[in-house]
């Protein structure tokens, strides 16, 4: 189940950016994105009955399933990457903004 | 009419993903992961576990297993920061930027009083990183909360940025050097060269604690020079 | 000496760099030549990360092709920042991370660890584009970047969940093992149009032109022929050793390309601006480049590599330093301009031949070597492709170089460093000396690329 919202937010972040032409509609577009897939990837990572890879010591007897501690790390990584580009995008909105006074990039006159 | 078309390729591309998952026959559903088929499975071994000294098992892939990982992780934060002061922060006088709201006497010194516990949460979380979830990336993002309180209700209020530049350099190459000191004094680059410890205890897992350390150093400051350079403008003349 | 140096030594420059702005481009200096010096000092296996046994940690990889790629990517980065010094030196700290960046994706053999180095080559390469002043194809360009490495880390993660490791050499061992390609479609796509957005290959290389079209004398030789260089080695590796795509993955991503390098010589041919057309060139290069990979010609695809390296090298770098003395790229505009600089027009002229392919230079002896492979393999539609494709490199290229050696109406003065003429005399002698002879060039065969073999090896 939360496999399915997981893509859906995906692909929701990825709807965003292909209809929104506002720079900060599209950052944060971005961000769903990249918030559907951080989801994904924990998601994978999900085993029934089991518990957070923290060693404790109310460890007790018997097998303990634990869930799989590798995806949470990779979303670790992949969280922070999302916060540095999120922070460089804005920054580059600001100079657009300074440079042609609008967040919309239909009104912005292109000499390409 | 670009939006319709928009929305039905979206609705075409959810669904071929989630088609081709459920065909798969190697992809697992949701909770059925078998971890016996995984690398995870060998770190969650009592010999693994013993090695590294860590009770947080997401913290000794973090920084352990996948530290060449982290280091890139922390060059990205690094030069996001580095881009966002080029970009914002043209000239050398800077004023703090004029916003619509002044805040008021109750707010500025209140606020003080609540820096003070964001930061030692902060602190605490960073110094924890290997015995429970949190770690340096999180703690770090606390203690640059607690700054962002300080920009947010007091208007006048400037962090010393060139300290945190200097901080953030030097937590960086000293992340770097722990590295590159695992390959003298061991035979690998990121090797631990300290001793483990006991699982469970503050002083255990050898070098995680210090990696966690400088990271929340470096990514605290990073941060707070960022919200630095978004909230300041140049000096008008 | 080991290999993580490469990449752990211009970190720690870049993180001491922004202590002090003013050693920070002599810092790049010394890092820049250090990495180029230490390349050929390092003995070919992998290098294990952390100590750990080797299915465990992130793992590098230092083969020959490794080592070529890699003495590549160091050289070019010293020389176009050198060239640059005076007026981009600002800039040195994010080359720093930049060339760590550039030398993790070559050397790395795990592929989360590729998608890190990706973002940090990624993320660098958008603030050196601020350099063009123009924040919304930086924007444009950021956003397309972004979806690309999210893609690629979507289809990276199914190929988890379904072999349950990273590491490639590993991956590429249980792979081959389940023998059903069906269910590999969906990640390897993913991960293939991820990586296409960095490599200009066709559905989402819309943001090439508006970056190397407004370029200037260091983000454009830094795209057009470090990043394409690199993206190329990785896109080789990868497609050559994970991917090997077949049925009808291959088909869809041999259309991909075909309709690339078209489409891509078109536009070329349709322009009017200097700079346009040597990008759309290098969008058409970069599938041609992606096309051989995929049909297993490795050798002749990263000589292609090489070559269209040093040959947009000299390109850009004379359009470029013209269009910021002038003002404009317009070939009209620019009529002429050789006529006053006649050493820097020969380079430029036997630059762009090679690209097109003529006898006596490099490009075609590079060329004649990959359409016999190809021919060997029955791949007569391809084979026509590039040949049509050829065909209007011709023209374009042809009619560049009339309207810029014939004077026309206006007066135009362009003055070139030394420095700069140098650096083309070297790479035009280069081109000329491994066109006219160029059995140099049979020594090394597609073994360089020696995964295959480790993993057969066990």
């Amino acid at each position: 189940m939360i496999q399915y919202v997981a893509i859906i937010l995906f692909v929701l972040g990825l709807y965003g950016l292909l209809v929104n032409r506002n720079v900060i509609k599209m950052v944060i577009s971005l961000n769903i994105m990249e918030i559907g897939l951080n989801l994904f990837i924990i998601s994978i990572g999900f085993v029934y009955d089991g518990i957070a890879p923290i060693i404790t010591s109310s460890a007790g007897t018997g097998a303990l399933i634990y869930v799989d501690p590798l995806p949470q790390a990779l979303v670790l990584t992949a969280i922070v990457i999302g916060v540095g580009t999120t922070a460089l995008a804005l920054a580059i909105a600001k100079s657009i903004h300074v440079k042609h006074n609008t967040f919309d990039l239909n009104e912005v006159e292109e000499t390409v | 009419m670009k939006n319709l078309l928009a929305l039905f390729g979206s609705l075409l591309l959810a669904l071929g993903i989630i088609l081709a998952l459920s065909n798969n026959t190697l992809f697992p559903s949701f909770g059925e992961a078998d971890l016996s088929d995984r690398v995870s499975d060998e770190y969650l071994t009592q010999d693994e576990i013993d090695a590294l000294g860590s009770a947080n098992i997401v913290t000794s892939i973090v920084v352990g297993y996948r530290g060449f990982d982290t280091l890139g992780e922390v060059t990205v934060l690094f030069i996001s920061s580095l881009g966002v002061a080029l970009l914002l922060g043209s000239s050398a006088k800077q004023k703090r930027l004029e916003l619509n709201f002044k805040p008021n006497f109750m707010l500025r010194v209140g606020s003080r009083a609540l820096f003070g516990f964001i930061l030692l949460t902060g602190i605490y979380i960073i110094l924890h990183g290997h015995l429970t979830p949190g770690g340096g990336f999180p703690g770090g993002t606390m203690i640059a909360s607690s700054i962002l309180l300080l920009y947010l209700a007091d208007d006048q209020f400037r962090a010393k940025i060139k300290s945190f530049k200097i901080l953030e350099g030097v937590s960086g190459s000293l992340y770097v050097i722990v590295g590159l000191l695992g390959l003298l004094l061991a035979t690998y680059f990121m090797q631990n060269f300290l001793p483990v410890g006991t699982v469970g205890d503050l002083l255990s897992a050898g070098v995680i604690p210090i990696i966690y350390i400088l990271i929340g150093l470096k990514v605290g400051s990073e941060i707070s020079g960022i919200i630095d350079n978004f909230l300041t403008e140049e000096e008008a003349k | 000496m080991n290999a993580v140096l490469l990449i752990a030594v211009p970190l720690i420059a870049a993180f001491l760099s922004i202590i002090s702005k003013k050693i920070a481009p002599y810092l790049m200096l010394v890092v820049g030549l250090f990495n180029l010096i230490l390349v050929f000092f390092i003995p070919e296996g992998f290098v294990i990360i952390g100590g750990f046994s080797q299915s465990l940690g992130i793992n590098l990889l230092f083969d020959s092709f490794a080592k070529i790629a890699l003495i590549l990517v160091n050289s070019l980065v010293l020389i176009i920042f050198f060239l640059n010094i005076k007026k981009y030196g600002s800039y040195s700290s994010i080359l720093l991370v930049a060339l760590a960046g550039l030398n993790g994706l070559l050397l790395t053999n795990d592929l989360f660890n590729l998608f890190v180095f990706l973002e940090i080559a990624g993320i660098a390469a958008y603030l050196i584009s601020t350099s063009n002043k123009k924040p919304t194809h930086t924007f444009h360009y950021l956003v397309l970047g972004v979806v690309g490495s999210s893609l690629y880390l979507f289809g990276l993660i199914i190929l988890y969940a379904m072999f349950g490791t990273l590491n490639m050499v590993d991956l590429i061992g249980k792979i081959q093992l389940s023998g059903n390609y069906k269910n590999l479609i969906l990640p390897f796509l993913l991960m293939f149009i991820g990586l296409g957005v960095e490599a200009k290959l066709l559905p989402f290389n819309s943001w090439v032109k508006g970056i190397l079209g407004k370029s200037n004398t260091l983000s454009g030789p830094i795209f057009a022929s470090v990043y394409a260089a690199t993206i190329g080695f990785v896109l080789g590796r990868l497609i050559n050793n994970l991917f090997m795509f077949e049925g009808s993955l291959l088909t869809v991503v041999i259309v991909i390309l075909s309709v690339g390098i078209l489409i891509g010589e078109a536009m070329a041919f349709a322009s009017s601006k200097a700079r346009e057309i040597l990008l759309f060139s290098s969008v058409a290069q970069a599938s041609i480049v992606a096309l051989l990979f995929t049909n297993g010609i490795i050798i002749w695809a990263v000589y292609l590599i090489i070559a269209n390296a040093l040959s947009k090298l000299v390109l850009f770098l004379v359009i470029n330093k013209a269009t910021e003395d002038t003002g404009t790229d317009e070939l009209d505009a620019l009529q002429g301009l050789f006529s006053k600089n006649i050493l820097v027009g020969i380079t430029f002229t036997l630059a762009s031949l090679s690209v097109m392919g003529l006898p006596l230079l490099a490009g075609f002896a590079i060329k004649l070597n990959f359409l016999t492979e190809l021919a060997s393999s029955n791949q007569i539609m391809l084979i026509a492709i590039i040949l049509i494709s050829t065909l209007v490199e011709g023209i374009y290229f042809v009619r560049m170089l009339v309207k810029l050696w014939y004077k026309g109406e206006n007066e135009v003065s362009v003055k070139y460093n030394l420095s700069f003429k140098i650096v083309f005399v070297i790479i035009a002698l280069a081109l000329l000396v491994f066109g006219t002879y160029s059995t140099p060039l049979n020594k090394l065969d597609n073994s360089i690329d020696t995964i295959q073999e480790v993993v057969n090896n066990g």
